[in-house]
């Protein structure tokens, strides 16, 4: 209420009145013809909005990201290291490791082992990508994918890489990528949030998530990402309790704004108004989002699509064909989350279960945007917050070992909204260590989506504390290359 | 006014100087070597350059008018301006040496000399007459203006005056539009090439200002050879030297930059189509990537953008209308929200339907409504009609779209009615057909009647069979009373649930169906399958369900759970609260060190003929179950202990669950149980942790 209050009284003093009135009345009037918007209220932070927005129809619309949280190996997915199994058992070399720090838990080891993967690796599609066994699906989507074998960030462990990726910096209390682009481009859908949040969870050594993930940060609120419920009932509490019918919520919500309204004429505050149009959203969003959510009509075609786990609710399975669903309803960015990557013991066996839960239902979810038409205009991300290493954390046997973190070198890929299709970019050494070419940085990844959002990311700021602040802080180059 | 006039007199000898320094500088100026000091002058001239402006069009304004007195004022501000015209030539002069040329530096450079000329000229020779003051101050003032003029080209560009009139009429030409001769090869023929191979001029008998001239070729043989860079005319003499006297352009014409060389050798050794589009170029050719940085990326519209009042107006909540881009004037449009929408709604559009290039339309009931209101977006280039439930008699409207390239049309139920109404809309570029309904001859013959769309018909599924997931079991607590209800449910509709409560694995022939709710009334083991058509069978799923047990009198544990895994002590092993599958949920007593050992004292008259142990298990967090089960049972002669307590083994790493080991109780009397369970002492090898001891977990001991 102190807010409130405070901001009353800057929205009218004696001060700004007079300042008004000193610009003269001529000055003002041909201000006025020059600048239509001078008295608009537009605020300086919208200006910098205008000027960070494209001047060219942008390449995705809207963006599904499909975070695999706990950080997959890129070993024993996309990139393909046969040395690694020539030489099992061998010591990483010294010169590889070129004084790559460790984390807590292999700091200690006496050795660093190599070992290659368990699973065996072909080359698909017109790309010839190679793609392990543990994603037959995803291998039968191969040209529509761009794999990035070079990522590499800068953190070490989970929480700030997680952070890292999704807010640019390692602390918390930035905004995250989707409030970001929700603050850029808004809200497609009046009815929908502009950033949705997704959950599962695999049965693999999982790592949190937090809501800080998907904060706003500095941003106003209505950019926060709001979280899914993985029940039969994502959005809670939206339905009607039993008795009450539609008319009578109506006429309740009309009778608020009535008092609302007396309110606001006494007392000019702005938050009033706000309140009341949240009441409308969610009166909306009453019959908006159970006509999104009902997936009782989806073909068996798509239940075959997306595997049968996705009419089971909080499933990454379901989460996929939810995203589809909000995604094609205009929510700007549907982030998921999929838990249980941190293989840092029993690798194999590990993976065998997080590689099913995602496997299909990823594959299922580009062919499902691909046969609407909604690919081209939709931007599917998938991968962790760092690789992890090429020797083995714990006991080594070639069909049960780990990994540790390993922040220099690993893989994710995107399909659709603009990216190139059919193409693997950068490479690692024999090792699968270190980045041989064309190497991608985090700030670099957030920068080229941006781009195909049509956002110049140098340009999307927010002042805040006395300083302008960027999704990728004072860094980040679009990669051109990878833009179709 | 001695004082004056000898101020009068230094500045009019100052005059001078000063043209005569102006003079050496403008004719030896390149031969000059300007020391650093000099140059620090030379760039005071954009900051200088502004005063003798003001003073001079001030003396002239004065000098104009017939009053004596004001004409005198006049003089005197002539000369002030005149000496700072002066310096500013002077400093002009030097910054002209840094790196600037030309013409317009030659135009600037002797205006302003000009300029000095003149205001000298007019301020020794206005006495004269008023004639010639008039004429000559008239000058100067033309004079000043056009030397500011030319010096702000310099620094702005050469159209940087009229520009923003300019800008309006360039033609932007997108590249899906752009041809190679008539937008790249065309414009630099006719700037640089034209004026003398025109009608009325034609040069060496070639006419350039028409194909037919193009193709005839000149006196000297054709224009170009196709292919040939080295025979083709054109190409020799543009790259010959440029004192040759072949050389095109004339040395004195305008000359083509490198890039317009460029182009015009690329273009006639890709063959010299007149009629080639840019787009036809392989994206890796040089003459496509010359193009595309040349031409918009975007497509350009010739319709006026609507009225931002109009796009406002008909925003709404379930109708979304913005341009493309910010400042593009081609709208999209998008409708949200199946059970308001109403189709009369697209009428309101008509005041944007020029604009509009995109609706999406996708889920919004368009059952039996007229499309030939979309016939009113004369534009339209993207339409998405997914899942509106469009009738193949309703295809026919999209002919009129003739802009068509995206059309969506997935999950409407369509016949050969349809693929003749789509085999028409050959402007499409991309059609998406996914589940509608067609056969595969009318795919066939959809496709032959469109070969240069491309069509998805998507994933239709057939034939592919995957495993159904399990069914889920649901009941409102593990331990019950007498009797429980359990529902087992699948979330496919069409599958058949099949289950066992014994413990046997169910199978799609002999399990019995579940079609209603189960009530169980013992301890039970249910598992359960799903089966469906085009379907392999599911894994099983399974749960256990206790019957709540006798109470004992009283119970004793001989070791103390582990301090971490306590729970409320050897109550919670009576209280009938079963476990979550998460050891540390409070409900669980855990050993790793000590047996769990117990011993339990019977109510008279229980007789309990059978023991329940309810355990966790979870190999990854090293809970096993336990290495020896041992129990006996008691009265006053003494402890009796059971000869088979077999145990299990675990053989690898499983996801954690719940496990129950059942054992029978003798008929003999006796008052007293002891129970007890050795937690396993090295992990087996295949343990990621072999070697270390193991955990047992028990939540529950059900006696009946």
């Amino acid at each position: 209420m102190e807010k409130e209050i405070f901001e009353q009284g800057l929205n009218h003093n004696r001060r700004k009145f007079l300042s008004r009135l000193s610009l003269g009345i001529g000055s003002v009037a041909l201000g006025s013809l020059l600048i239509p918007d001078l008295f608009s209220g537009k605020q300086e932070a919208e200006d910098g909005l205008m000027r960070a927005l494209p001047h060219f129809a942008p390449k995705a619309k809207r963006i599904i990201y499909l975070f695999q949280n706990g950080a997959p190996s890129q070993l024993e997915t996309f990139d393909y290291k046969p040395l690694l199994t020539k030489n099992f058992g061998q010591e990483l070399p010294d010169s590889i490791r070129a004084g790559q720090r460790l984390t807590g838990m292999t700091a200690g080891q006496s050795s660093f082992p190599l070992v290659g993967s368990y699973f065996g690796f072909n080359q698909y599609g017109e790309s010839r990508a190679w793609i392990s066994s543990l994603f037959p699906h995803i291998s039968s989507v191969v040209d529509d994918l761009l794999i990035v074998k070079s990522m590499h960030t800068e953190a070490i462990n989970h929480d700030p890489a997680l952070t890292f990726f999704q807010t640019g910096a390692q602390v918390g209390n930035r905004p995250s990528m989707g409030s970001w682009l929700s603050y850029g481009l808004g809200s497609e859908n009046a009815n929908l949030p502009a950033f949705c949040v997704l959950l599962s969870r695999g049965k693999g050594n999982g790592q949190g998530v937090y809501s800080k993930l998907w904060s706003n940060g500095f941003l106003d609120a209505t950019h926060q990402g709001v979280q899914f419920s993985n029940s039969e009932d994502p959005v809670l509490y939206l339905k009607d309790p039993e008795g009450m019918s539609r008319s009578q919520r109506r006429k309740m919500i009309d009778q608020i704004a009535a008092l609302n309204e007396m309110n606001y004429k006494e007392f000019n505050d702005p938050q009033i108004t706000a309140k009341v149009q949240q009441y409308e959203m969610a009166y909306r969003m009453q019959t908006a989002v159970p006509e999104i959510t009902d997936t009782s009509k989806e073909p068996d075609s798509v239940i075959k699509l997306y595997g049968p786990d996705c009419l089971v609710p909080g499933t990454y399975a379901a989460n996929c064909l939810l995203a589809r669903k909000l995604s094609e309803n205009g929510v700007r960015f549907v982030q998921l989350y999929h838990q249980g990557w941190d293989a840092h013991d029993n690798l194999p066996n590990q993976m065998i279960g997080q590689a099913k839960d995602v496997d299909q239902a990823t594959a299922g979810l580009i062919t499902d945007l691909k046969q609407r038409g909604l690919l081209d205009e939709t931007l599917i991300i998938w991968g962790g917050e760092f690789g992890r290493t090429n020797y083995c954390q714990g006991k080594i046997q070639p069909e049960n070992y780990g990994r540790d973190h390993h922040p220099r070198a690993f893989s994710i890929f995107m399909a659709g909204g603009g990216v190139k299709s059919g193409m693997v970019y950068g490479e690692t050494d024999d090792f699968g260590y270190n980045i041989t070419e064309n190497p991608v940085h985090v700030h670099d990844f957030q920068a080229t989506v941006m781009h195909l959002m049509g956002i110049d990311h140098e340009k999307l700021t927010y002042k805040h504390l006395g300083r302008r602040y960027r999704l990728t802080d004072v860094h980040g180059k679009v990669v051109k290359d990878l833009i179709a | 006014m001695p004082k004056v006039s000898r101020i009068t007199s230094i500045l009019e000898n100052f005059l001078f100087f000063w043209l005569g320094l102006a003079l050496v500088l403008s004719l030896a100026g390149d031969r000059l070597e300007i020391p650093a000091f000099l140059q620090v002058l030379g760039r005071t001239h954009p900051l200088l350059l502004h005063f003798p402006i003001v003073l001079l069009l001030m003396a002239v304004g004065l000098l104009w008018v017939s009053d004596e007195r004001l004409k005198n004022a006049g003089a005197q501000i002539l000369l002030f301006g005149a000496n700072l015209t002066g310096i500013t030539v002077v400093a002009g002069l030097i910054l002209a040496n840094e790196a600037y040329e030309g013409d317009a530096l030659v135009w600037h450079q002797w205006l302003g000399f000009g300029s000095l000329f003149l205001s000298v000229l007019i301020y020794f020779f206005r006495a004269k007459s008023t004639v010639f003051l008039r004429a000559s101050s008239a000058a100067l003032a033309m004079s000043i203006i056009l030397t500011g003029h030319f010096g702000a080209n310099l620094t702005h560009g050469d159209d940087f005056l009229l520009a923003p009139i300019r800008s309006n009429e360039v033609e932007l030409v997108a590249l899906e539009d752009a041809e190679v001769f008539e937008h790249l090869v065309q414009p630099i023929l006719e700037s640089k090439c034209i004026a003398c191979h025109k009608e009325g001029k034609i040069k060496g008998e070639l006419r350039m200002d028409q194909l037919a001239g193009l193709q005839k070729g000149g006196k000297n043989g054709p224009f170009v050879i196709p292919g040939d860079m080295k025979k083709s005319l054109l190409i020799q003499r543009i790259n010959l030297p440029t004192d040759e006297k072949e050389h095109m352009p004339p040395k004195n014409k305008a000359q083509l930059t490198d890039e317009e060389i460029e182009i015009l050798e690329l273009w006639v050794a890709a063959g010299a189509s007149f009629d080639q589009k840019v787009t036809d170029l392989k994206s890796e050719e040089p003459l496509f990537q010359l193009a595309s940085n040349r031409f918009s990326n975007q497509k350009v519209y010739a319709f006026d953008p609507a009225s931002e009042t109009d796009i406002q107006d008909l925003n709404n909540f379930f109708r979304k209308i913005n341009p493309v881009f910010p400042g593009s004037p081609a709208l999209e449009v998008a409708y949200y929200g199946i059970s308001t929408f109403d189709p009369s709604s697209l009428k309101e559009l008509k005041k944007v339907s020029e604009q509009v290039i995109k609706i999406n339309l996708n889920r919004m009931p368009l059952v039996e409504v007229d499309l030939g209101l979309l016939g009113d977006f004369p534009n339209l280039e993207e339409l998405q009609l997914n899942t509106t439930g469009v009738s193949p008699n309703q295809l026919s409207s999209l002919e009129k779209l003739r802009n068509l390239r995206n059309l969506a049309l997935s999950g409407n139920q369509f016949n050969s009615e349809a693929v003749a109404s789509l085999g028409k809309l050959k402007q499409v570029k991309r059609l998406f057909l996914w589940n509608s309904g067609l056969s595969e001859s009318e795919r066939d013959e959809l496709k032959k009647a469109l070969p240069n769309t491309k069509i998805d018909f998507g994933f239709d599924g057939k034939g592919v069979i995957y495993a159904l997931n399990p069914p889920k079991i649901e009941f409102d607590q593990v331990l019950f009373q007498d009797s429980m209800e359990l529902v087992i449910s699948h979330p496919i509709p069409a599958a058949e649930i099949r289950y066992t409560l014994d413990g046997s694995e169910p199978d799609s022939l002999q399990s019995p169906i579940y079609s209603s709710p189960i009530w169980v009334e013992k301890t039970s083991q249910v598992r359960t399958r799903a089966f469906a058509l085009d379907w392999k069978g599911s894994t099983t799923a399974s749960a256990l369900v206790f019957k709540e047990g006798l109470k004992p009198k009283s119970y004793k544990l001989a070791f103390e759970p582990n301090t971490r895994y306590s729970a409320k002590g050897a109550t919670s092993l009576f209280d009938g609260t079963k476990g979550k599958t998460n050891h540390t949920s409070g409900e669980w007593l855990g050993f790793t060190d000590t047996p769990l050992e117990i011993e339990i004292f019977l109510e008279a008259e229980s007789k309990p003929k059978t023991i329940d142990l309810s355990f966790l298990f979870n190999e990854s967090a090293y809970i096993f179950p336990p290495e020896t089960v041992e129990i006996w049972t008691g009265n006053q002669s003494g402890w009796q202990k059971l000869p088979e307590t077999s145990t299990l083994t675990s053989t690898k790493l499983e996801e954690v669950r719940f496990g129950v080991l059942s054992y029978s109780l003798p008929e003999t009397d006796f008052e007293q149980l002891k129970i007890r369970l050795k937690p396993i002492s090295k992990l087996p090898s295949w343990h990621p942790g072999a070697g270390a001891k193991g955990w047992v977990f028990v939540d529950e001991i059900i006696l009946n």
